[in-house]
Parts: structure tokens; sequence; C-alpha cells
């Protein structure tokens, strides 16, 4: 089975071959190497491949995996396939994202108004912390996705801008 | 002497949880408001009555006084602890309270009037010849407020005159940023205190946050339990505490000490409350604010002085003298409190939400948990994201860093983006270790509290515990067969 994850805004290729109890893995075009799990407890683990063995903190959910170790906390997640061909074919700064969950405040800007690169666009609140989300470039507005006092979630297209080749 | 035999408490999460163990200890009922949002939260589970409040939002129900007043009549509560945040300082409700025959367990309602605005906070110690920054106010610049701001010179800090909590704070490094400071401040101002009055003061470089408790009671005696020291901050909020403060000489602490005492007796001031200075490294120091409330932090000063503040403020509320005098006031060892957040040290802290797939505390020999949250709860963006307090005692300084390293290692949040290895890198630091500390330690440090590099092997072993972990690698039906994977809808 080949899936794509994302680990600290990276994105590897992971294949694992195998049966349970001798399973084997590989990370891009490394060499396949046999790899283990095993939970000591609901949050306690140890995982090998091939030497090397580390004992860590995780709990999944869907897609993500929550892993203590090494003195850090990481959120690795499993691609869906299907998204990861969409991203794949568009994206780019052609929008502006919510960097946390939140409400919206003010919209200083309107659709097909030019904006220069760091200009204000939108401000957002999230636990009362007021944020300017800025232009990413120099561009036209397409769209401003929500209204004073919606809600979103993070990493919700707040605002777009119309593609490049047409400004 | 006034009777109380039931106390509602107005609040929620740790805070609430933290007054229920002091009222269960003394053998008074404690009743609790909660919103829906909050029905399966432990303090609803520990509350001898719980009643169900409502609000537009989760917080607009917290801060609803009718809703609140009335749930004191329907379970005969005769003083309500209002804990911090929400209605604490609220002149309003402590006024309406006291109409309705209910105990306000805090100051009088001018005292928190007087201390709520920071502009009159302000006329009051130059009244009373309390050192102050400089500082320009909205009223003093007659329609001129950025231009008297600019003549402050730089840095300026611009705040909220009814702020408090680091909301509404804005610091000024060069004058072309001054006209939007101003502009989210006031905005900030208007959302979280329903006043858009905002003042310029001088900001003072690398100052120490130190404050100090007070307690006073109604016949005149105040005393003081000593200094907090609250310099390690981000986004103007406190994230470690400590008492005592590292490195002040005995002769600087009595001084600001004594301040503290006199502004509270100068002040009127009834209850616990909270002096905060600014110190400068020059050793000058001038008052910031006066917060009329528990704070977060208080239980750094109850761990070295072995008192019960929340015990203290009941006995003061019920019209006691203060059972001890100044010089019976002890401190011993040193305390350390770390704040959990549900945010993200390395994206500028932004608040994260989430489920609390695994919420595991520490315990032990001289750690106290202030904690509202248990595993399988959501963290929602509807309040503060602050999820726990872990404090430490130990011996010294040095063995109440190495117990909260410790108790970090033993601490385990996943679900939720938390701050629990950014405290450790902190408190392993060097200059944390030493004691030098201010305010801008944070943005100082700011590569050296980076977390750990991730080495490729380190980096497989992550990967490979993800995929071993998940049904999408390991079970067969999650197999695409090789003809199908072209179909770009297929899902399983």
């Amino acid at each position: 089975m080949k899936r794509r994850i994302d680990l600290l805004n990276e994105n590897f290729p992971v294949t694992v071959f195998g049966q349970p109890g001798q399973r084997r893995l590989k990370v891009g075009h490394g060499a396949p190497e046999s790899a283990s799990l095993t939970m000591k407890d609901a949050f306690q683990a140890t995982v090998h491949l091939g030497d090397v063995s580390a004992d860590i903190q995780m709990a999944v959910k869907g897609e993500k995996a929550y892993i203590r170790a090494f003195d850090r906390t990481f959120t690795l997640q499993i691609v869906d396939p299907v998204e990861q061909a969409a991203q794949e074919a568009g994206g780019g700064s052609d929008t502006a994202r919510a960097p946390m969950p939140g409400t919206v405040g003010e919209i200083q800007v309107a659709v097909d108004e030019p904006v220069t690169k760091g200009q204000p666009m939108i401000t957002i609140e999230s636990m009362k912390i007021l944020m300017v989300i800025a232009a990413p470039r120099d561009g036209v507005i397409d769209e401003v996705h929500f209204g004073t006092g919606d809600t979103f979630g993070k990493n919700a297209v707040l605002v777009s801008l119309k593609p490049e080749e047409e400004n | 002497m006034k009777k109380i035999t039931k106390v509602l408490i107005a609040n929620r999460g740790e805070i609430a949880c933290r007054i229920l163990r002091t009222l269960t200890r003394l053998s008074i009922p404690g009743v609790v408001v909660y919103h829906p949002s909050d029905a399966d939260s432990p303090a609803v589970r520990m509350a001898a009555e719980a009643l169900e409040i409502n609000g537009s939002t989760p917080v607009a129900a917290y801060l609803d006084t009718d809703q609140v007043i009335r749930a004191c009549k329907e379970t005969g509560s005769d003083a309500v602890h209002p804990g911090f945040g929400f209605l604490a300082e609220n002149p309003g409700f402590a006024r309406r309270l006291g109409e309705e025959g209910i105990t306000f367990v805090g100051p009088l309602p001018e005292t928190i009037e007087l201390m709520g605005n920071k502009v009159a906070a302000r006329a009051f110690c130059i009244r009373n010849g309390i050192p102050l920054a400089s500082s320009v106010t909205e009223g003093d610049a007659d329609g001129e407020f950025p231009e008297r701001a600019r003549e402050l010179g730089l840095p300026l800090l611009i705040k909220a005159a009814a702020g408090g909590g680091g909301k509404g704070m804005h610091i000024v490094r060069e004058m072309a940023d001054l006209a939007q400071a101003i502009q989210l401040a006031k905005g900030e101002a208007l959302r979280a205190f329903g006043s858009d009055e905002v003042y310029a003061e001088r900001y003072l470089e690398q100052p120490r946050h130190i404050e100090v408790q007070v307690l006073a009671d109604h016949h005149g005696n105040v005393l003081h339990l000593g200094e907090r020291e609250c310099s390690i901050q981000r986004r103007f909020q406190k994230i470690i505490e400590e008492s005592p403060a590292p490195d002040l000489s005995p002769n600087l602490r009595g001084r600001i000490c004594a301040a503290a005492v006199e502004i509270a007796r100068k002040a009127n001031y009834r209850n616990a409350g909270t002096v905060e200075f600014m110190l400068g490294p020059d050793g000058e120091f001038y008052f910031l604010e006066m917060n009329t409330r528990l704070q977060v932090e208080h239980p750094v000063t109850e761990m070295v002085t072995g008192l019960d503040l929340v015990e203290l403020q009941i006995r003061v509320a019920r019209g006691e003298n203060l059972p001890l005098t100044q010089q019976q006031v002890q401190s011993n060892g040193h305390a350390i409190e770390l704040r959990l957040y549900a945010e993200d040290p390395e994206e500028d802290f932004l608040p994260s939400t989430g489920t609390l797939l695994a919420y595991r505390m520490p315990a032990g020999e001289s750690v106290r948990v202030e904690n509202g949250f248990a595993e399988g709860m959501t963290v929602s963006s509807a309040f503060d994201p602050m999820l726990a307090k872990v404090i430490v005692h130990g011996v010294d300084r040095r063995q109440a860093i190495h117990r909260g390293l410790t108790a970090l290692k033993d601490t385990l949040v996943l679900g939720v983006v938390a701050n629990v290895d950014y405290l450790a890198r902190i408190l392993s630091h060097p200059a944390y270790m030493a004691g030098h500390i201010h305010t801008g330690f944070i943005p100082k440090y700011r590569k050296d509290l980076r977390p750990p590099m991730l080495d490729e092997e380190k980096r497989n072993l992550l990967l490979a515990a993800a995929a071993l972990s998940s049904r999408e690698f390991t079970d067969p039906a999650f197999d695409v067969p090789e003809p199908y994977t072209f179909m770009g809808d297929w899902r399983n």
C-alpha cells in the first residue's frame, strides 16, 4: 500500500508491504526495511524500523496521527489520494487562507478591487485575538468567501485573487 | 458578620474546579452555572448543584448578569465567587449583587470601577505619588491622539483603557505602524471590553513584570503575600510565573511590596487583589495596573505561603478579620506555574482546536494541577485557549525548575496542538535557569526555543508509526486494485 504522509509541511511517499507481524516499509525510493509498531498501553508505543527503534506516545484519529517523540509533538496526516491529485492540479498563492478558526471581523476589500502585496484584506477574530489577513501578492479580488460575523475553520479560503494571467 | 451558606461560582473551567475544592473543604455547598457546551466538564460534575445558562455565544451566557442573579435566587446562594475573567471586574454586577443582598466575593464596586479604567487608575496613582511610565490618553490629547503619542517617542505601547489580560495591546516600533496599531487596539478593546478608548505609553525595553498579591479585610487591615515574577509572556500574556522573583534585592522587594500595600490602602481595597509593576533594568519600577480579583497565577503564592487564597477571600467576604499579620506571612522555597495552552508556538502561538485524544496530567510530590478538561473533550475557539496549569514547588528555584521539567515529561496532550514541549524548552534554557528573564525573553531567544531538528532516521520512525497505525495502510480493504486507481472518484 502506498500513500503520501504530511509531516512538518513536507510530503513523503510511504509504502507498506507484507502481512501483520512481518511488515516491511519504505520511505520514498529508499530500501524496504522491516517495521513494527507495538502499543504498550493506550498511548505508549514502540516503533521499529530496520535496526532502529524509539519509544513514542501516540494517538490516532481518522487520517491523523499525533505523536510525541524526540522532545516534540507532531501531527502526521495521511493524504487522501483524491485530494492529493486536486492539490497538485491547482493551488498557488491565489488564495488567502485562515491560519486559525474564528469569525470575520471587518472586510476591507471588495470584489474587483486591485490590491497590493501585504495590503490588509480582512480582519478575523479568534479567542479575542484580532488578526489582519493581507494580500499574498499584487492582484485583483476575485471573491470574498465570508461575510462579517461568519465563522470559519482553520485553512478555510477567506479571499481569492483573480489568476495572475488575467491581470 | 455576614452569613455565607452557599456560594455560586460565576465561572467555568479550572478556576471553577479550584474554587469548588476550597468550598468543599469549608463545608459550603458550591453551585455552578454552565453553558450547554460545558455540560460534560469536570466543574459541572464536581458542583453540589449546576444550573444551565444560555446566550447568543457561550461567552455571552457567562457574561449575563440577569441569568446569574436568577440562578442565585433559584438555588438560595447567598454569595457569588466570580473567579477571573467574565464578571470578575464588572462593577455593575458587583453593585447589582449588593442590591439583591447577595455577597460579592471581591472588592467594593467603586474600587473595581477605579482600577478597571486604566486611565482613571493612572490619575489615581498620580494623585497619590505612585510612580508611572509617561503616557498620553485620548482624553488628554484633545483630538490629536496620534500626534501626542508620537511625541512620547519610540517604542510605544498602545493599550485599551478598559483593558487587561493583554487584550487590545500593541507595541509600535516604527511610527509608520502607529495608525494601524491604534485601529487594531480600538477594535480589540471594543470587542473585549465594550469600550474603544485607548491610551499610549512609553514602552520600557526589557522590563520585568513583577506583581504583588495583596489582601485586605473590611476593618482596615491590609497585607501583602509577597511578589510574583511574571515576565515570561507571549502576546502580552503570561505563560510561566514564579514566586519569589529571582535576583530581587531584599530592599527592592520591600519597596515594591510596600508600594502595593500603599495603593491598596489608598484605594480602600477589600479582599484579594494584585498590583502589577514594570521593573526596569535600572531598578526603577512603575505601576502598571491593579487587578481587582483572584489571578490565574495565584497558586504560586499559595505554594510558597501555604495559604489558601480562596478561603481567605470567603472569610474576608464574611466580614472576618484577616487571620494573620504581615509578620506571620511566611515564604518557603520556590514555586513555578506552567500554563498549558492549546496553541502552536511554531505558528506564532495561534490557538488550536480539536479533540483531546490523550490528556494526561502529571502528579506527585510538590506538583499541583489546576485543570478543567478531560480526555475526549473538545477544545473550541469559544473560550480562552488555556487548558490547565501545572504548579511545582521546590526548596529552591533550581529544584522547582527540575520538578517542572519532570512534570512536563509526565504531561501528555495529543489531538490538539499544545505548548507542553515549548514550556520545557523555556525551563531548560540557560538564561531562564540563570534567572535572566524579562518580558522580551520569548522574542529574544526565539531561535533557541525552536524545537530540536528532526533527522532522517527519526523522521522515518515517525512515518512508520503513522503508517502502521493506519487502516489505510494495513487493511487490505483499502488497497485499490491497479485498474481502479485511475478512476478519480473512487473512494472507499
